[in-house]
């Protein structure tokens, strides 16, 4: 690794993190790294804001779905990941329907909220739920990626694995089971942590 | 709602269908190693632009075909049968 090309100019540095989402592949693609990730749309939605009456996150692993309130009263709707792969994030009415049938099973009650606006983000998922961290076959090009639908929790302690893993050249012992030579040698990780929808 | 263009069906709703993942070549079962069986299983290449892939009709003919689609639009621009196994040279 000797630099990254961007549009205001070169940068020259012996070590480069791949850690978006949603581009993993193209950005590895890059470096020449081939990674097992498939992106999925993710899409959520938010309705009218109502009097405040819901304080905990109710989640469905039966009926994949979540919802909660924020401080402004508006209900906050999300499901699993869409059926099939893009990189485009318009939504879609399919989302909307399902999540909204699968929303009254649990709350009846809300039958006449409407819903303000809904969006999509890229999941770059693995065939493990896992992240993948750490050293690829190209020296010097480490990836932080693969956290599909989770890792607001976890992001923290994996960048600080990452600067450790810069700073030293040695990969630390947290994240070792999360290699990407891990597809490779068939010792997948089983992650129990992974989010309660999405699969 | 994304319209898939079912070879035996006409185009139907994607909600009749299962996405059956990218369209790979199979290693030689007589041949390849772990490592090579590994990697069909588990890499891919995941473009933005367009993709190869399997489509199942599960609602519909429940017949297997593939698809050429661009992951950036979900535009379609062909979908076709298999080739049958002796237009792929059958030992």
């Amino acid at each position: 690794m000797r630099g990254v090309a961007t549009s205001r100019g070169p940068i020259a540095t012996p070590v480069v993190i791949n850690c978006t989402a949603g581009w993993s592949s193209t950005v590895a693609a890059m470096a020449g790294v081939e990674l097992p990730i498939t992106t999925f749309p993710l899409q959520a939605a938010v309705t009218e804001p109502v009097k405040f009456f819901l304080d905990p996150v109710i989640v469905s692993g039966t009926l994949h779905v979540y919802v909660s309130q924020t401080a402004r009263g508006e209900l906050v709707l999300g499901a699993s990941v869409d059926p099939y792969p893009a990189y485009s994030t318009r939504g879609s009415l399919e989302f909307t329907e399902e999540v909204a049938a699968h929303v009254l099973e649990l709350f009846p009650s809300l039958a006449a909220l409407r819903v303000l606006r809904q969006w999509a983000g890229l999941c770059d998922m693995t065939p493990d739920f896992s992240p993948i961290l750490g050293k690829t076959p190209v020296e010097g090009f480490h990836v932080d990626v693969g956290w599909g639908t989770y890792g607001f929790k976890a992001g923290p302690v994996s960048g600080e694995a990452m600067a450790q893993l810069v700073a030293t050249g040695e990969t630390p012992a947290i994240i070792e089971t999360f290699d990407l030579a891990r597809f490779g040698d068939g010792r997948l990780v089983g992650e129990k942590g992974a989010a309660a929808v999405g699969h | 709602m994304l319209l898939i263009p079912c070879v035996h069906c006409g185009p139907r709703n994607a909600s009749e269908f299962a996405y059956a993942d990218a369209v790979l070549r199979t290693p030689d079962p007589n041949a390849a190693p772990p490592a090579v069986w590994r990697r069909y299983l588990y890499m891919r290449t995941n473009p933005a632009g367009l993709a190869s892939e399997w489509w199942y009709h599960q609602s519909g003919c429940r017949r297997y075909f593939m698809v050429e689609r661009d992951t950036r639009t979900n535009e379609i621009r062909a979908a076709a049968l298999p080739p049958r196994p002796a237009d792929r040279g059958a030992p």
